[in-house]
């Protein structure tokens, strides 16, 4: 098995690779920030801290204990779902952009305890070893971010996704339904920290060396940019977002100089013609099962109702 | 449960279709061709692109030298450069695609220590040589033996000025300051305590700041109020001259050294009169300077209307030249053959000082060359010789 | 505490009261500009970083004076935050305030990026001799004539400010379209004439700290407008953004707390101490010092 997949791997170019794993790693930390942000509705600013708190715990699994990669971003995701939950539980009581402003001035605050400390090496940052075990690490991460987004569109059709959406359109009113909003939207940043840890395990793990530099306010806004130029609250969304977003850098790379300034402008530009965001208003279903001839496409609907008249 | 069908497929679709662009630039043979093509990495757009910008300038100096020489063995050499914006994930995906779309057969760079410790493993499973101009810190030629490095190690520079800082010049209460998010500050500052320990010297204050920071006026008035004879810093040029501005304001007259992070002629632009008697320990000297360091700092000033060149361009272009000493000896321009070569560098005149690189392939500069600005220009004070076991 | 403490005690405070003053003049523009439209502007410290870098120009090119400088550079990001509403805000007006948070921070990494290739990736520096400073002695502690005067312009410009807005015309129709974007509409005022009004007082403030500032640290780089602009936001959110009060008080608030910690020993911690403090301070009074309170609808 190893050897049949390591030899797939072979047969990819490493600089493509490298680009693939990077999405599947953007997918991930889009798909937790997109249930925090995108289906609660509160705005996070600082959901690399989570990234960082998840990544240092996972090298520190490997580091210290040689923890199996699969146990490891299990313990590495409950532990960041802890942190979460308990920054989380005080900080949700706020709304809008002082809850987006705490997250932010929570990240800082990770970055600098975690530049201060001897755990986490200081400055001087880990060196991961490889991950314990026998499937190469870019069919972990795939695999992680295709489970992800099972586990995301499954609680986005549950009875926990309705409240959450709830608790997006209107929080009084949710209340007034009888949804417990405080306890709701905890859990929902738990899941969403859960998804962050679990991206920082396998980050640290592609990447090979952690800092806490690296997990800035910058990589915050980079996340944040994913779901929102994909389109809020949805999932194919946060993966095309994901997509774009992680391969960008390296698909402007032929404009040399000028690609971060083509960068910004692109995403000045996506959001003025498509200020919902790519799959924004779009039902991704539909369109795929249209496509795939499971359903008459809109035109055809159409169609059949003006000849029904 | 269809819709979890669909997103599964259109995942595994999107993830075949990249996949399906396999092998592209193949394995075509590397030294092949009229060229030998060597890698840039490092940061060009972004906060550390102060460093990666004259790493480049050097490295294409070194080229344009060596190429109206006739470059190697015959064969023109080429520098391909492409950004990293000083994130570890471009890092990564700039030197894969060094390696596999552009055949490089050497990289040159990150000049961060971060950057070249995500990227030596990546180099060293591919077989391709990496020699970073400017990594200082541990755990980087670990990485396998086509890992090198052309810097001046912290370990072995402080201890080996600790002795002239306590004796001839007696300083006896150091405040050290350390830039708390810059790897290469926290572990010089470590490496001083260790050294001045048994020496006299007694660190009376111990402040951090940020690289970034612009403020230092808290840091100062803590300083002040300890009476240092002298401010240990141990991160780069820009801070350090903001921080010498803040203290000559304050009325703190205690002069600031520090490791070669300090050598830049933008200290002297940005500091004034304020980094006046500023001491910075490195490989080489400007002043009474070898005849390869003359020559290439002349030539810097011509190409660049009279800018004086800092430590990453020497790192830069003595990056490109120890590659292409190693190679013209191996007479070959493949990284399995020259790479025994890189290791037997010895006493390489390079222009940021004299280089042997070790058995544990660390380089050594020898002598060291203690500078201090005076009268707005870096003069040399002092020769110190490094031990080598 | 002894002499010496007291001393260090004064001397710290007006370091922390200086450097807070910095924090609240670039935290004026900002709390302007989202009291009306709300929006968080990412590009506010773009614009406070262009200033610094057109007074630069001036000062060290033009040899212009240093106020002189200050006011045409003013001018300029008056014009640059007008352009930047019309080009990457005005259509978003109407759409979801992410989207509008996007933009500003693709206007933001563009105008950074192009600053690097203009002016290079090292930190430039004003001229000495571009503005006299002396050292100022009360009693033990040192102030600078550069320092009284950051803290003397962003008193000033608070005071005007919160005039325009709460006694002028203008200010009465600018907390109109604040209250309502349509009903001010209705009643004819033209909202997007003071919503480009905004902005340009909102990069005029942000130009002006960005040339003081940048004479007072004595470093202008391409990337400082990042931090500061994070800084100014939680000082605006602190004292409860949309107030003009409320920013010079979490401006002032930040940069002493910063200081204080820095004087207490804990200089490794310092931007951990100031976002504490906001968050503790959010969580007692969660829209901030001066902040109105949110009337919950049903």
């Amino acid at each position: 098995m190893t050897e049949f997949l390591q030899g797939l791997l072979s047969n990819i170019n490493p600089y493509i690779l490298q680009i693939i794993v990077n999405i599947g790693i953007g997918i991930v930390l889009a798909l937790g920030l997109n249930v925090i942000t995108g289906l609660t509705g509160q705005l996070s600013l600082g959901h690399a801290a989570f990234m960082s708190v998840g990544a240092f715990t996972s090298a520190l699994l490997t580091i210290k204990l040689g923890m199996p990669i699969t146990l490891n971003l299990l313990v590495t995701g409950a532990v960041t779902a802890l942190v979460g939950a308990l920054i989380g539980y005080p900080i949700l009581r706020l709304t809008g952009d002082y809850l987006a402003i705490c997250t932010l001035g929570f990240a800082e605050i990770v970055k600098v305890v975690f530049l201060n400390l001897d755990i986490t090496n200081r400055a001087l940052g880990l060196s991961v070893p490889p991950a314990n075990s026998a499937i190469p690490m870019p069919f972990v991460v795939w695999g992680v971010a295709i489970l992800a987004i099972i586990l995301v569109s499954f609680v986005y059709n549950s009875r926990f996704g309705r409240a959450l959406k709830a608790i997006r359109g209107d929080e009084i009113a949710a209340e007034a339904m009888g949804i417990n909003v405080a306890r709701y939207k905890v859990q929902s940043f738990a899941l969403g920290t859960f998804l962050a840890g679990v991206g920082g395990g396998l980050y640290a793990h592609f990447i090979s060396y952690i800092n806490p530099s690296d997990f800035g306010f910058l990589k915050s806004i980079d996340i944040l940019s994913m779901i929102v130029l994909g389109g809020l609250g949805s999932i194919p969304g946060a993966v095309i977002g994901a997509g774009v977003l992680s391969a960008a850098p390296e698909f402007l790379r032929f404009m040399a100089n000028y690609r971060m300034l083509v960068y910004g402008a692109l995403l000045v530009f996506m959001m003025l013609f498509r200020p919902n965001g790519l799959m924004g208003g779009v039902n991704f279903t539909d369109m795929v099962l249209r496509a795939l001839g499971r359903k008459p496409h809109l035109k055809t609907v159409l169609q059949n109702r003006e000849v029904g008249k | 449960m269809k819709k979890v069908t669909a997103l599964l497929l259109a995942g595994m679709l999107a993830f075949g279709a990249a996949g399906c662009k396999k092998k592209e630039g193949g394995e075509a043979a590397k030294a092949a061709g009229d060229t030998i093509k060597i890698g840039f990495l490092g940061a060009l757009t972004g906060d550390v692109a102060m460093f990666g910008k004259p790493t480049l300038e050097g490295m294409k100096m070194a080229a344009e030298e060596l190429n109206a020489a006739g470059g190697i063995n015959g064969k023109k050499i080429e520098i391909v450069e492409a950004d990293n914006r000083g994130d570890k994930q471009e890092g990564a995906s700039v030197t894969q695609k060094l390696i596999s779309r552009d055949n490089v057969v050497a990289i040159v760079g990150d000049p961060t220590t971060g950057i070249t410790k995500v990227a030596a493993p990546i180099a060293q499973k591919a077989g391709v040589v990496l020699l970073s101009a400017g990594a200082t810190g541990p755990g980087v030629v670990e990485n396998g033996d086509f890992i090198f490095r052309n810097t001046l190690l912290d370990s072995v520079a402080i201890p080996a000025c600790i002795d002239f800082f306590a004796k001839d010049l007696g300083y006896k209460k150091v405040a050290v300051v350390t830039s708390d998010n810059n790897d290469y500050s926290v572990g010089l500052s470590q490496t001083f305590r260790d050294a001045a320990k048994g020496k006299g010297i007694e660190i009376v204050a111990d402040e951090k700041v940020k690289d970034g920071d612009k403020d230092f006026s808290a840091q100062i008035t803590n300083i002040k109020a300890k009476k240092p004879d002298v401010i240990f810093y141990s991160g780069y040029y820009t801070e350090a001259a903001l921080m010498m501005k803040e203290a000559r304001k304050q009325g703190l007259k205690a002069n600031i050294f520090g490791g070669d992070g300090l050598f830049s002629p933008k200290l002297i632009e940005l500091g004034g009169t304020a980094v006046e008697g500023a001491m910075s320990a490195l490989g080489f000297s400007p002043e009474q300077a070898t005849p390869e360091t003359a020559k290439f700092i002349e030539a810097f000033k011509k190409k660049f209307n009279g800018a004086e060149p800092g430590l990453f361009d020497a790192q830069g272009y003595d990056g490109v030249m120890m590659v292409a000493d190693a190679i013209k000896r191996a007479n070959s321009a493949d990284p399995k053959v020259f790479k025994g070569e890189l290791a037997k560098t010895k006493n390489f005149k390079g222009v940021s000082g004299t280089i042997t690189i070790r058995d544990n392939r660390e380089p050594i500069k020898s002598p060291l060359a203690l500078l201090e600005v005076k009268g707005g220009k870096f003069v040399l004070k002092n020769k110190v010789p490094v031990k080598m076991d | 505490m002894n002499a010496q403490g007291t001393h260090m005690f004064f001397q710290q405070l007006i370091n922390g009261i200086a450097l807070g003053s910095t924090y609240a003049l670039i935290a004026l523009g900002y709390t302007m500009v989202y009291g009306i439209i709300t929006l968080i502007n990412f590009a506010h410290g773009e614009i406070f970083m262009a200033g610094a870098f057109v007074g630069l120009l001036l000062v060290a090119t033009f040899k212009m004076n240093i106020f002189a400088a200050m006011v045409v550079s003013m001018l300029v990001c008056m014009v640059l935050g007008v352009l930047i509403e019309l080009i990457a805000y005005r259509r978003l007006r109407k759409s979801s305030r992410l989207s509008a948070l996007i933009s500003a921070i693709g206007v933001s990494i563009f105008l950074a990026t192009l600053a690097q290739m203009i002016f290079g990736a090292n930190a430039r520096s004003f001229p000495d001799d571009a503005f006299p400073v002396r050292q100022i002695h009360i009693g033990d502690a040192d102030i600078s004539t550069l320092q009284l005067l950051i803290i003397g312009v962003s008193a000033l410009l608070m005071v005007a400010l919160e005039y325009i807005v709460q006694r002028t015309k203008l200010g009465k129709a600018m907390r109109a379209t604040s209250e309502d974007y349509n009903t001010a509409a209705l009643m004819g005022i033209n909202v997007n004439m003071i919503i480009s009004f905004t902005f340009a007082i909102g990069s005029a403030l942000a130009a002006a700290g960005g040339v003081l500032v940048g004479v007072l640290f004595n470093a202008v780089s391409f990337n400082m407008g990042l931090m500061a602009g994070l800084k100014a936001f939680a000082a605006a959110v602190l004292g409860g953004i949309g107030s003009i009060p409320g920013a010079m008080l979490g401006g002032l608030l930040l940069g002493v707390t910063e200081v204080m910690g820095v004087a207490a020993g804990y200089s490794s911690y310092r931007d951990a101490i100031a976002f504490f403090i906001l968050v503790l301070v959010l969580l007692i009074r969660p829209t901030g010092l001066l902040g109105r309170k949110i009337q919950k609808k049903v």
